[in-house]
């Protein structure tokens, strides 16, 4: 026997269990003889024959998966929608909770503001990847042992909701009206009533000279935002005027008041003055995880409305 | 005007359950891999050699077919045979077969164009 066809047969052989590799040699040894005794006898040279011959019986691997009744695929269909779905929700969440956290962690106890968004953005990306390939792995082990997964059967009871024409519920409004109520509120109530030290002294917190202008236009950008909320209610969804507005009003929150952070202008000078911690660069710590927490809500609600707009809008 | 790649793919699909049942039909007499391949495309059922080969070895695994090595040629050739199980299988599979055709018939006839 020539040596295309033993090259055939070996590269055949070597991904068929080895119980079986000696018998299935010797047939399919012979089925190949046979193969090209009967193109010879067509007036094909013995060379041409075999060459058209192993051309036929196509790519070992694949010749070698159907004697063995192996699957041809990393996840197949009754594991796919499984792994599909794991992913998406594993995915969704994990990732960008971990980049936030090392994110904010790099911007304030590392003491790295500048490479915090990056260090962020690569950590989730790692940590991205990382699930990926280990999710799929051992979705991958399971087609290949067949181990059944048990999961629930499908009943209709589990068909999700046609989305309604109320993409935003009473409960988020109200929860929202209510934390910007209680914000409003603790302006008027620090400045009188916030209790410092032991002897029972009450000092304003944020310094009182804002009263002039800063903290009035919070207090009108907030209760523009119960407006907007209210709105957005009437409105039943979000809508891109809704968006930009929203958009506008956290810009007018979240400027002042990291530039008030940035400039130490935002705390009470003597409030601070009491606190060793505070006047010896407790300060600056505060101001950096104080801004880096709004930036993140702000843009975490912006890119929340965009993303909530333009599913309603389908 | 349907492409031919929608119409190969559904006339492999209508015959791919036709190769094992033309199998246990042909290896009533025994018969090996090549020989059993010539015939079977000599009656109108064009097997590739890449997927009867294996399919006779998994229809002996699952019981409906015997072999047996014969070593008196100058090649040692495994004769298959279609087994007494194979039989009562190859039995229900026709009827099977005969029962689509009846069906097909009388629902050609039921919706005339």
């Amino acid at each position: 026997m020539t040596s295309l066809t033993d090259r055939y047969l070996a590269a055949t052989l070597r991904s068929v269990p080895t119980g079986r590799r000696e018998e299935i040699a010797t047939e399919l040894r012979a089925s190949i003889g046979d193969m090209i005794d009967g193109r010879t006898a067509e007036g094909l040279d013995a060379a041409t024959a075999e060459r058209a011959v192993l051309t036929e019986l196509g790519n070992p691997a694949q010749l070698a998966a159907r004697y063995s009744d192996r699957r041809l695929q990393l996840i197949g269909p009754a594991y796919y929608l499984a792994w599909q779905r794991l992913l998406i929700v594993l995915l969704s969440t994990i990732p960008a909770i971990v980049g936030v956290l090392i994110g904010v962690l790099q911007a304030t106890v590392a003491d790295n503001p500048a490479g915090a968004i990056g260090e962020g953005i690569v950590a989730a990306f790692n940590v991205a990847v990382q699930i990926a390939f280990w999710v799929t792995l051992v979705f991958a082990l399971l087609e290949r042992l067949g181990t059944p997964l048990n999961l629930p059967e499908w009943s209709v009871d589990q068909l999700p909701e046609l989305p309604t024409e109320r993409g935003v519920t009473l409960t988020d409004v109200c929860a929202s009206i209510v934390f910007l109520g209680l914000f409003i509120a603790f302006l008027p109530w620090q400045h009188f009533q916030s209790v410092v030290g032991p002897d029972g002294e009450r000092l304003p917190i944020l310094d009182p000279a804002l009263w002039t202008f800063w903290l009035p236009l919070l207090i009108v950008v907030l209760l523009a935002s119960i407006a907007l909320e209210i709105g957005k209610y009437r409105a039943r969804r979000w809508t891109w005027p809704l968006v930009v507005g929203n958009a506008v009003l956290s810009l007018a929150f979240a400027v002042p008041a990291i530039w008030l952070l940035l400039d130490d202008r935002l705390l009470n000078p003597e409030f601070v003055t009491r606190f060793a911690w505070l006047r010896d660069g407790g300060l600056d710590t505060v101001a950096r995880i104080s801004i880096v927490v709004i930036v993140a809500i702000t843009l975490l609600d912006i890119a929340d409305s965009v993303v909530k707009a333009r599913r309603s809008a389908r | 005007m349907v492409s031919d790649d929608v119409l190969r793919t559904h006339l492999q699909e209508l015959r791919r359950g036709t190769v094992v049942v033309a199998s246990l039909v042909a290896l009533r007499r025994p018969d090996y891999g090549y020989a059993l391949l010539q015939r079977l495309t000599g009656h109108g059922f064009p097997v590739d050699a890449n997927t009867l080969y294996p399919l006779l070895r998994r229809l002996e695994e699952q019981g409906l077919l015997t072999s047996e090595w014969n070593t008196e040629e100058s090649r040692p050739r495994k004769f298959y045979r279609t087994s007494d199980s194979g039989k009562q299988v190859l039995e229900r599979l026709l009827d099977d077969l005969a029962a689509v055709q009846t069906s097909l018939r009388t629902l050609i006839e039921g919706a005339p164009e």
